[in-house]
């Protein structure tokens, strides 16, 4: 079992070689679709003579050969691929990988916050360093073209376009009173009604509950929360609480010092 | 594998296979060649995502509900955000650069950085071969640039536009950087990190550096010319290191200041006094003398002094005096005060020095403040009393006494350096001898040269007769009054003069405090 952090240097120690190879993105798409154990094609290595360079090339599979979404395969992805390869230069590529125990593969870094949804420490190992660049091009066949129009066609079409509507739009007219508006108002302050002063002790209670969970209140939320008339609820509040208006929290009622009682507050008094 | 045999060029073929499902994420990590990694030599490594920029995106606010907390204030916020456009980008902890820690504690440390771009046209991948000879293609989910993080401490702007500065000044490096720790470690090592690495890296830091490092700083306190600024810092350090912060740059600076000026001022002084003393009648100078001795006799230590300075308030008096002596004239003798009186005597010499200080200073008639810290040692409180008898001293210590003598030269500037200054010197620090330099004080000549009286006082035998009626002073206090400065005349004169109009005045002699008053009635 491996601590958090702790890489796994089997792959340096081994020098293991890998090749660094960019490939275009169409073909990755294609690649994606392979089923099975995942095989998508051939590699030929051809090493002409003792000094000649190796030939690299990969052949894709048939299989893999048709679009999505182009039904009539008028244009199809190219199979043959010659490699071409260059040096790592000075830089030195390493491999690492991240393997996460759980689930969720994208926030198991959230572990280390501490919310770690189930996703245990992150696996960290390295896999070996790279030897070999190389670049994946698509040989020069008629397909290709084909492909690559078709790929330049649908980037250039524009993401937004105008279009004109055929029927003028009539359901934005701006009236006088917003009939919905003013049917929904008077619905509410029927269902409501006016707001009762319910006893003190009562308003009270509902005060401290609001006030054990935040500090600092807006006139006008107590007054959602208490449902109580603005003038008893600011009498009732003159008792229990002060009114803020300096500072941080401007305009907000809290309670009086006596009654607070809160964590993490400097000064904790007794309520 | 199919191996197609050809004459001189063998082809090999491999399967290539991409693997669907597997929970590793690739990706790759980049050194830069000057670095010259060697991923062989490591031992051990350690990396994890640096969170740090979290608390910048503010994901988890200040607590939520209790404390401090307001009623739907997320809301607030959002819809502020909104209404003013902000868009913050989110925390993406994908995003967020790796630290690796090779070789454990002691060794290297990396910072690894996702670089961008990566994955948008092209895609990477990593082609490994397996045992079974096909190879294996996995996708790059990400592309970090690792590079090496320092572990000395690196300069800030300033101290390094203050290091270039001080370039071509500085030769000896290691006493510098020697300072430099030691003041770390004064400090209580802000960054516990960097002094154990530069420990680790320097060997010296063992060795008995406290030692070395008291030693150098006693050699720095000694060369003030070689790097003001390290000493500037010593200073610093030392003065941050005290509590009382003043005393320590009082102690500093006069120890200083003792040092750099008793050498040159001391020996002159000496032999002005003398001649002086000849010049005039012997009754005159015995009260002079007299001081001389006294206060030659009462060194004290400017502490004390200022200590004394401090106790004792002679408020009242001082500023009645004080401001007599302003309207006459600049700097005045303090009043005679036995040491008996310790808070008196104390304060004597030490009020002189402050008055002189103060009225150098703020070139005006205005009442110095007593607390004004202009500077001088004893100028925080004033002590300037007119004319009254010369002081029999008390306390002289010798910062005060070389701050007096300071503030009398910088008045006198066209003159031989010597005489006047010790003319001067008597009359308001009788006994000065060594002329204690206070740190405090000695700003002060060069702004004492300007004040000018605003009575122009002539050696008039009228005006010396003012001055009798009015209070009864002795011939220090008279000379004084005629500063050649003013009066244009030089030492000798302004004595051979006085002496004169003395004698045709005739005033009527009285000993106050063991000295010898003039003073006339009409």
């Amino acid at each position: 079992m491996s601590e958090r952090g702790e890489m796994d240097l089997t792959g340096a120690k081994q020098n293991t070689g890998v090749w660094l190879v960019k490939v275009p993105k169409y073909l990755s798409q294609q690649w994606a679709k392979a089923s099975g154990r995942g095989e998508v094609g051939k590699l030929r290595i051809c090493k002409k003579g003792n000094l000649g360079k190796p030939e690299v090339s990969f052949t894709l599979n048939e299989e893999l050969t048709e679009i999505e979404g182009m039904k009539n395969k008028s244009v199809s992805v190219p199979r043959d691929h010659p490699f071409t390869m260059q040096s790592v230069g000075g830089q030195m590529l390493t491999v690492f990988t991240e393997n996460s125990s759980g689930q969720s593969e994208e926030r198991s870094d959230c572990s280390s916050s501490g919310s770690g949804a189930g996703a245990g420490p992150d696996k960290l190992a390295l896999e070996g360093v790279v030897v070999q660049r190389a670049e994946c091009r698509p040989a020069a066949s008629e397909n290709y073209m084909k492909l690559k129009k078709l790929q330049i066609e649908e980037s250039t079409k524009p993401s937004r376009l105008a279009v004109q509507l055929e029927k003028a739009v009539t359901s934005n007219y701006k009236p006088v009173a917003n009939h919905e508006y003013n049917r929904e108002y008077e619905r509410r302050k029927k269902e409501e009604g006016k707001r009762a002063r319910v006893d003190t002790q009562l308003v009270l209670d509902m005060l401290f509950s609001a006030f054990e969970k935040h500090q600092y209140y807006n006139i006008k939320d107590l007054v959602d929360i208490t449902k109580q008339p603005v003038k008893h609820l600011k009498e009732t509040l003159n008792d229990i609480g002060i009114y803020n208006l300096k500072g941080k929290h401007k305009n907000t009622w809290e309670l009086k010092p006596e009654y607070r009682h809160y964590q993490g507050e400097e000064k904790t008094e007794d309520s | 594998m199919t191996s197609l045999g050809g004459s001189s060029s063998s082809t090999t073929e491999y399967t290539v296979r991409v693997p669907k499902n597997t929970s590793k994420r690739y990706n790759i990590m980049a050194f830069n060649a000057g670095d010259r990694v060697n991923c062989s030599t490591w031992t051990q490594a350690r990396m994890e995502r640096d969170m740090s920029a979290r608390r910048i995106y503010g994901d988890d606010e200040s607590a939520e509900g209790a404390g401090g907390s307001e009623f739907g204030k997320k809301q607030r916020d959002e819809a502020r955000r909104r209404k003013y456009g902000i868009i913050t980008k989110e925390f993406k902890a994908e995003d967020q650069p790796w630290i690796l820690k090779v070789n454990g504690k002691g060794g290297k440390r990396f910072k690894g950085l996702r670089k961008g771009g990566v994955t948008e046209n092209a895609s990477y991948y990593i082609f490994t071969q397996c045992p079974d000879g096909a190879f294996e293609a996995f996708p790059v989910n990400g592309w970090y640039n690792f590079t090496p993080q320092a572990k000395h401490r690196t300069l800030t702007a300033e101290e390094a536009e203050e290091e270039w500065g001080r370039r071509n000044k500085v030769v000896n490096h290691f006493s510098i950087m020697l300072q430099k720790r030691f003041r770390e470690q004064e400090r209580g090592g802000d960054d516990e990190d960097e002094s154990e690495k530069t420990g680790k890296k320097k060997k010296n830091i063992g060795r008995g550096g406290e030692l070395h490092i008291t030693d150098l700083e006693d050699d720095l306190m000694m060369s003030s010319d070689n790097s003001d600024s390290s000493m500037g810092e010593d200073a610093d350090g030392k003065s941050k290191a005290k509590k009382n912060v003043g005393k320590g740059k009082k102690k500093k600076r006069k120890s200083n200041d003792k040092e750099a000026v008793e050498e040159s001022d001391d020996g002159d002084y000496e032999g002005l006094e003398v001649d002086y003393m000849s010049d005039e009648s012997s009754s005159d100078e015995e009260p002079e003398k007299g001081k001389p001795s006294k206060t030659e006799e009462h060194l004290k230590g400017i502490d004390e002094a200022s200590e004394s300075e401090e106790e004792s308030e002679e408020e009242k008096p001082n500023e009645e005096e004080a401001k007599e002596e302003e309207e006459e004239e600049e700097g005045k003798k303090t009043p005679v005060q036995t040491e008996k009186k310790k808070k008196k005597g104390k304060t004597g010499l030490i009020k002189q020095i402050r008055t002189w200080a103060k009225l150098c200073v703020c070139k005006k008639r205005t009442p110095p403040k007593r607390p004004s810290g202009r500077g001088s040692a004893g100028s925080s409180k004033t002590g300037s009393r007119p004319g009254t008898p010369s002081i029999d001293s008390a306390t002289t210590s010798n910062t005060l006494r070389a701050a007096a003598s300071k503030l009398e030269q910088g008045k006198r500037q066209n003159q031989g350096p010597t005489e006047s200054p010790a003319a001067k010197r008597l009359k308001m620090d009788p006994s000065s001898q060594s002329p204690a330099p206070s740190g405090k004080s000695t700003p002060q000549p060069p702004s004492g040269k300007s004040t000018p009286s605003s009575s122009d006082v002539q050696l008039t035998e009228e005006a010396v007769r003012r001055y009798l009626i009015r209070k009864p002073m002795t011939t220090k206090d008279l000379l004084k009054k005629f500063q050649t400065k003013r009066t244009g005349l030089s030492s000798e004169q302004t004595v051979n003069v006085l002496a004169q109009i003395l004698k045709r005045l005739n005033p009527e002699r009285k000993i106050i405090n063991d000295k010898m008053h003039f003073y006339l009635t009409e």
